[in-house]
């Protein structure tokens, strides 16, 4: 990519980054590690800092203290960095009066980049011919998808992607997550932020979770989803957990009911019909990271107190955070997950 | 710094405002060059009573092409606005800086490419001027091209809508909302600043600073005689100090412009 420079590592590396507006901390010592070959999700609610760290590894915004470095450099001193990293911030930065593709074409200039390439990447995208259009009148999803082209301009090595799942629809999610599936494994770095856990848990490998600017989790998806459990309610508890214990399975009393730590319900089911215990509630639980994401996004008003009890216990996963019941139209978590986990994904968690 | 500036170049010739702004430069220009020839020549104007009115071919022909200049620099002035102006206001400035994140690269290829924007529509200005103007100065009876102080009014005027590009440049950084610095800058540079010139020339100690406002050096690079509020001619420096004194104020606004985007956080 820039012959002069080191062998790029495709390495993201940001220490002890700290961002003050006024008396206002919008990044707090905040450390970060993102590897290449692996799409890395930068989770947060809305105001986390998730934004403005983003744009201090960017060079857009100047830290207060702490480095953010993309294959060893600061973003400023990469040569030519479109053809390093890619980046896609809003899906709001088109000058209404110019064509996508000009928009393109201005990049395109500023980085070296050929004309030609810049029409390769609105057929990748899939936005050819509306991009010859004022970016004025685009919806959501052409944006993000012109903004995908614009960072994947340069053929960079390294992604950076400020939500970029934010207005497409269904299809385009899908389309996505295959994309950015395909990147990482050619190699490249993905960094991926959302405030929605749901949009990016089965696009990520590793997830970073921040709130009020500091580092609440990092680690891999499995890591941080914790073992599988269920929630049931009996009219006997000791007799089932008797039962249940006799099949090898893990119990603990828990909020009126047990815990048992499987993801197979019927095997619960099973054994309280065998037992002949009556069953009033069974269902899955949410995993720890659920429930971790869950309680910062809930609480945003309190987020203070919150983050700082989670960020001391952070990434001691079993006792962590308070059992909550997972809401009835509460937040935007994955279905498939809340009602049955399928098979394949928490196999994947092993 | 090459593929920054024709980055600008791009950026500036891919929406409408260019064209727009071109048809407007040149109406101006030939609208104003046929308005001064006509008055200019008129039996009242050169009679008795225009004391402030050209006498000799040339300086008739250098009023007559280069009326339209100030509706040209104020063209060109709001054009140095919207160039940083509008990548504020559509955040484009996001993409610019991450393309080029040597923010002084990026500010140095928007100064040169604004100079040359200047004298384009410099040129357009002087072609609609001077095919009006010589049209109707030929049938007055007058030479269009007498001397060859003509050609350096012409070049001088291209030099001038460049120049207030930069100062528009610096305005519309320094004013964060792009519609206010639009506005705050044209009214100041259209009305206030040659009012003040004006008033100031009638004080004993004003007499001495209003050469040095902008208007004023901009009417000396073209030496442009202008009556003040009491009828007498106002002193005015040399073409050359005019140039100066002008490329100086661009100077002071593209600097502090540069010196204030260079340390701003783009949130």
């Amino acid at each position: 990519m820039d012959p002069a420079g080191p062998e790029p590592t495709g390495r993201i590396e940001v220490r002890g980054l700290t961002k003050h507006f006024g008396s206002f901390t919008a990044v707090d010592h905040l450390d970060l590690d993102v590897e290449p070959g692996r799409i890395t999700g930068f989770l947060g609610p809305n105001g986390a800092g998730k934004t403005t760290t983003l744009r201090m590894l960017l060079g857009l915004v100047r830290p207060t203290s702490g480095t953010a470095t993309i294959d060893g450099r600061r973003y400023a001193d990469i040569h030519n960095p479109l053809t390093v990293v890619g980046s896609a911030l809003e899906a709001t930065n088109f000058h209404p009066g110019r064509t996508g593709r000009n928009h393109l074409r201005v990049q395109a200039a500023a980085s070296g980049v050929s004309d030609r390439r810049v029409d390769e990447l609105l057929e990748l995208v899939g936005i050819p011919a509306a991009a010859r259009k004022r970016a004025g009148g685009y919806s959501m999803g052409m944006r993000q998808r012109l903004g995908l082209a614009a960072a994947m301009l340069g053929d960079p090595h390294v992604l950076i992607l400020d939500e970029p799942a934010n207005g497409l629809d269904p299809e385009g999610i899908r389309w996505l997550r295959g994309f950015l599936r395909h990147l990482a494994d050619e190699g490249r770095t993905l960094l991926i932020s959302s405030h929605m856990l749901s949009e990016v848990e089965q696009t990520v490998d590793d997830v970073v979770i921040i709130a009020n600017g500091k580092r609440v989790a990092q680690g891999t998806v499995e890591e941080l989803r914790g073992e599988p459990t269920a929630f049931v309610r009996t009219s006997d508890p000791d007799r089932l957990t008797a039962a249940l214990q006799q099949r090898g399975l893990r119990v603990a009393p828990k909020a009126g009911g047990l815990q048992v730590t499987t993801e197979d319900l019927a095997v619960v089911g099973d054994v309280a019909h065998a037992s002949d215990v009556a069953i009033h509630e069974l269902r899955s639980e949410q995993t720890h990271l659920e429930e971790l994401f869950f309680n910062l996004t809930e609480t945003e008003g309190d987020r203070n107190r919150l983050s700082g009890a989670a960020h001391a216990r952070a990434g001691v996963a079993p006792d962590l955070p308070p059992p909550m019941l997972p809401p009835p139209s509460g937040p935007p978590v994955d279905p498939s997950v809340v009602a049955a986990p399928p098979a394949d994904a928490r196999e994947a968690g092993r | 710094m090459t593929p920054a500036i024709r980055a600008e170049f791009r950026k500036f010739f891919t929406t409408r405002l260019w064209w727009g702004m071109a048809i407007a430069v040149v109406l101006s220009g030939a609208a104003f060059a046929v308005l001064f020839a006509l008055v200019f020549t008129s039996d009242i104007a050169r009679g008795p009573q225009g004391a402030a009115v050209p006498q000799t071919d040339a300086d008739l022909a250098k009023a007559v092409f280069t009326g339209g200049i100030q509706v040209g620099y104020l063209l060109t002035l709001a054009i140095g606005v919207m160039t940083i102006g509008a990548e504020y206001r559509h955040q484009t400035i996001t993409a610019t800086f991450l393309a080029v994140p040597r923010r002084g690269r990026v500010m140095g290829a928007k100064v040169l490419s604004l100079l040359v924007i200047g004298a384009f529509y410099g040129v357009l200005s002087l072609a609609g001027a001077v095919g009006a103007g010589t049209l109707v100065l030929t049938a007055k009876g007058h030479q269009p091209f007498a001397d060859s102080s003509i050609w350096r009014a012409l070049a001088l005027s291209l030099l001038i809508l460049g120049l207030w590009a930069l100062i528009g440049l610096g305005a519309g950084i320094l004013i964060p909302n792009q519609v206010a610095a639009l506005l705050i800058s044209i009214a100041v540079a259209w009305i206030v600043e040659p009012v003040l010139g004006l008033v100031l020339a009638l004080t004993d100690w004003g007499q001495n600073i209003s050469p040095y406002l902008p208007s004023r050096a901009t009417a000396a690079m073209l030496e442009s005689t202008g009556g003040g509020f009491d009828g007498q001619p106002v002193e005015q420096l040399s073409w050359w100090a005019g140039a100066l004194v002008l490329a100086a104020y661009a100077a002071v606004m593209a600097g502090l412009g540069t010196w204030r985007t260079v340390r701003r956080d783009i949130a």
